[in-house]
């Protein structure tokens, strides 16, 4: 494995390690996947204890009229956003022995040295078909072709919903295992006037079923039915693949059955299925259809309370607010949890009943979900309110909700919360001091008003003047005159480059003409050091040395060698009067030898004459 | 608005639809009924002295007769005509004598009949032709809380770059590009590179870029090119191009969204916390012309 792949795993190691180390608290949730039932049939409780790998859970619960007993323990691991939750689930099969309303009392889960307790539930048994049916209406349907190596049926609990009401829908799909099914299409409610949530896979079993083993898979919904009326739910359709017996060649021998899915013999008497390998089967598409179910939609009652926004199913409602002490205009943060059971999609946030000295802000909403259908779960609402003025308490919460089982509309109301409102905000009068005195509310929404709504500010006076040019909402990146101006520097760069470059190039010039000065003057100094050059020569190129020289201690004013005469040259090297009369002899002894024509005369410079040369040039510094 | 110049006698005529026209005198204007023997040149310089004064004249008429409109209006305001005093200042508006009191006036007017969303959205083009007006800043307070406007929650960066303009900035990074530039070139040519040169256009360069950060930030942000105001009245924002789509937040009059991108009628938005969502285009104006 790669070094990157390695710092992965480890640092994803360490954080899934950190973040069960800092788990949430642990927590408990009882639901029933059915709040009314009919005896005869079960219903199905689950406890989840969110937090905790394992708890102490008990075997049976004790009812009176009800047998509650544990059918199997499971453990669930699920990642949000990196943070892992560990959950213990325990199952219980709850069994009606008579008809009538029964509450399910909190049970005590251990979790080491804690304990912490379940919710009461309530279950509402009928002893016969109708508004608490709890029937399993494709059951039997479904099932009793128990020669089939396929079914599926539909179980809606209740015959009878109101308009909007969630109702818990449970599709079983049954295999023989022999078959070695594989589902193609997952099953699908066909039907109309009603919305139905997406399948989630509820579990796996192994039942008997007339004589024969099925492998059964349960899938959870929930429908919603969109308006009153007679309404067939379903059937349930699926496809699958399953394994069968080749077509023999061979005449029947055996008697067909009344159950013959394939309108050939009965595959499950087949000798395939007793020695599989005795033969090859080949693998068919068949599709799987349960029962259609009968439900009845009714309407809502007229009398719907003003803060109803449809929610139906049962529901409590508390409330806190933070902080307890603001001044006036401050932002109050007021949560509202709304739990139980229903259709939270239409659980709206509570509404103010009185809204007067408050400003409020549009709420923030978040689901928690209790089952994998979302038909139990627990709603968090965080308003912004903002008092206006003085207030000693926060304004009553009120939530509605229609109760299916009491068939009436329930109205919850939030506890007093008091609060302290301190003082006002200082009322800006100067435009300059319009500024908002309270912080931004943390969800980032608009600034709380600072004053009184009792005497609302006024807005200030009319300007009179117009400038004399129009304004631009353009930037001044997208004007033409911007672009404009920076053809100025970049003018004045370019001249100021040009400048650059040209002194540049004069220095060149300059250094090559001392360069070839120094190099002149260094040649003609080898010379006069050598004993065989005539006297001519010797004075010339001395007295060229001479103006050399002076050339080259000019500096700036960069006199021509050819123009240094002897004074130029003593005002150069500033000379005493020996040394510029010598230098003038120098000089008259050059000239005399060049235009005299004296080069007739001795042919060579004499060592002292030269050494006294010599020490007159190098003397010149 | 229609302009006309007409010549007669060396006085020129420059009407405007709907109002008067002036008579303007040039001296020293040629007259057509001059003798054919005046030099060609002179004619035609008079003819360009005569078209330059026509319009630097049309430029002054114009702002004249904007300042009028502009009293017009402001007039009918102080009568109680806010309808009136509306029509008259979106008439300049459509003429493109923009300027941040119009705006603001214009804002005043709105606010007055009880159109907090037009009154936001005036107030806000007042601030965005100009930073730092006063006035505007404090009725644009006011019209949010009547209104309950819902504003944008400005991002990080957005927060620290905001004590300039953009014009500010851009004038800034342009300096300072320059600036890096001739510092550049003095390195180039420099015999000896000394260390505060090298400062001055490291420096340079940082403010550089820096400012054109702060541009692009600013322009990016929530009041950026994008800021446009809710006009419209109980205005939502759904998760989809149609009216049955699902509702994302309320939008109540004078809030800010910051469109993202238009298709069709509608447009996509970011909302007020942090939230996006789709809302008719005709509910929302956008605060640069």
């Amino acid at each position: 494995m790669s070094t990157p792949g390695r710092i992965f795993i480890a640092v994803f190691g360490i954080i899934a390690t950190a973040q069960f180390a800092h788990a949430d608290s642990p927590s408990v949730t009882a639901v029933l996947n059915s709040s009314e039932a009919t005896l005869g049939a079960t219903v199905h409780l689950e406890i989840r204890v969110t937090g905790v790998r394992g708890a102490d859970a008990p075997e049976n619960i004790m009812v009176d009229g009800l047998e509650i007993r544990r059918t199997g323990t499971s453990q669930r691991i699920e990642m949000n956003n990196l943070s892992l939750t560990s959950s213990a689930i325990y199952d219980y099969t709850v069994m009606p022995l008579r008809a009538g309303r029964f509450t399910i009392p909190p049970q005590t889960i251990r979790i080491g040295n804690n304990s912490l307790r379940t919710p009461a539930l309530t279950l509402n048994v009928a002893d016969s078909p109708g508004r608490s049916s709890g029937a399993r209406s494709g059951r039997d349907a479904g099932a009793a072709s128990a020669n089939n190596p396929v079914f599926a049926e539909l179980i809606v609990p209740s015959k009878t919903a109101y308009v909007g009401e969630i109702v818990p829908v449970q599709i079983r799909m049954g295999f023989d295992p022999r078959v070695r099914p594989r589902l193609i299409e997952p099953p699908e409610i066909t039907g109309q006037g009603f919305t139905a949530q997406r399948l989630q896979q509820g579990g796996e079993n192994t039942e008997t079923i007339g004589g024969r083993l099925y492998e059964v898979v349960t899938y959870k919904t929930a429908i919603a039915a969109a308006r009153a009326g007679k309404f067939e739910i379903g059937p349930v359709k699926a496809k699958a693949q399953v394994i069968v017996p080749r077509r023999q060649s061979a005449p029947r021998s055996r008697p067909r059955s009344p159950f013959d899915l394939f309108d050939q013999d009965d595959p499950l008497s087949d000798p395939f299925f007793s020695n599989p390998f005795s033969q090859l089967g080949e693998r068919r598409e068949v599709e799987i259809k349960s029962e259609p179910v009968a439900l009845e939609v009714k309407p809502l009652p007229e009398n719907a309370p003003p803060s109803f926004s449809g929610a139906i199913g049962n529901f409590t409602m508390t409330t806190d607010a933070k902080p307890k002490t603001v001044q006036v205009g401050d932002p109050i943060t007021v949560t509202t949890t709304i739990s139980g059971r229903g259709n939270f999609d239409r659980v709206n946030a509570p509404a103010i009943e009185d809204e007067r000295g408050w400003h409020k802000y549009p709420p923030s909403s978040k689901f928690n979900q209790d089952d994998e259908v979302g038909l139990s779960g627990t709603k968090t609402f965080e308003t912004v309110l903002s008092p206006n003025e003085k207030k000693q308490g926060l304004p009553l919460l009120a939530f509605s909700y229609f109760d299916p089982v009491k068939e009436q509309y329930v109205t919850l109301h939030s506890e007093p919360i008091p609060i302290n409102v301190q003082g006002g905000a200082a009322v800006a009068q100067n435009a300059g001091m319009v500024q908002s005195a309270a912080p931004t509310p943390s969800m980032g929404i608009a600034r709380p008003p600072v004053q009184s709504s009792a005497k609302p500010q006024d807005i200030l006076y009319q300007l009179t003047e117009l400038p004399r040019k129009p304004e631009s909402f353009a930037p001044i990146y997208t004007q033409r005159v911007f672009w404009a101006a920076q053809l100025i520097p970049l003018l004045a760069l370019i001249g100021f480059a040009g400048w650059k470059i040209r002194r540049t190039r004069i220095d060149n010039r300059e250094a090559q003409r001392i360069a070839t000065l120094r190099h002149e003057a260094t040649d003609l100094m080898h010379k006069l050091h050598r004993n065989d050059v005539s006297a001519r020569e010797y004075y010339s190129e001395a007295s060229r040395v001479v103006r050399l020289k002076a050339a080259l201690a000019s500096g700036n004013r960069s006199i021509d060698p050819n123009m240094v005469d002897v004074e130029t040259a003593a005002e150069t090297f500033k000379l005493d009067s020996d040394s510029r009369d010598r230098l003038r002899r120098l000089f008259e002894q050059s000239d005399e030898w060049q235009y005299s024509g004296a080069h007739n005369g001795p042919g060579r410079v004499s060592p002292e004459t030269q050494r006294e040369v010599l020490e007159l040039i190098d003397n010149l510094k | 608005m229609n302009k006309a110049i007409s010549k007669s006698d060396g006085k020129f005529e420059l009407c405007f639809e709907g109002k008067s026209c002036s008579r303007l005198s040039v001296k020293g204007a040629p007259h057509a009924c001059d003798s054919g023997s005046a030099p060609r040149f002179a004619q035609r310089s008079g003819y360009n002295l005569l078209l330059f004064s026509a319009i630097l004249w049309s430029f002054v008429a114009a702002s004249t007769f904007a300042q009028t409109d502009f009293d017009k209006a402001n007039q009918e305001y102080a009568q109680g005509h806010f309808k009136e005093a509306i029509s008259g200042y979106e008439a300049l508006v459509r003429t493109g004598q923009w300027s941040a009191n119009l705006f603001y006036d214009l804002g005043n007017a709105y606010f007055r009949v009880g159109d907090f969303g037009h009154a936001v959205l005036n107030y806000e083009r007042a601030l965005a032709l100009e930073r730092h007006h006063p006035e505007a800043t404090a009725n644009l307070q006011i019209a949010r809380d009547e209104a309950h406007a819902l504003e944008l929650q400005q991002s990080g960066p957005e927060r620290y770059v905001q004590f300039a303009s953009v014009n500010q900035y851009s004038i800034a990074a342009a300096i300072a590009f320059w600036l890096a530039v001739f510092a550049i070139v003095m390195l180039i040519f420099a015999r000896r590179r000394s260390a505060t040169l090298k400062a001055t256009l490291i420096f340079c360069l940082l403010v550089s870029g820096v400012a054109i950060y702060a541009v692009y930030t600013l322009e990016r942000g929530s009041n950026g090119s994008g800021l446009a105001i809710v006009t419209g009245k109980n205005v939502q924002a759904r998760l989809a191009t149609a009216d049955t789509a699902n509702s994302v937040l309320a939008l109540p009059s004078g809030s800010e969204v910051k469109i993202l991108s238009t298709r069709g009628d509608w447009i996509y938005a970011a909302l007020p916390n942090n939230l996006r969502g789709w809302i008719p285009a005709k509910d929302a104006q956008q605060v640069r012309l």
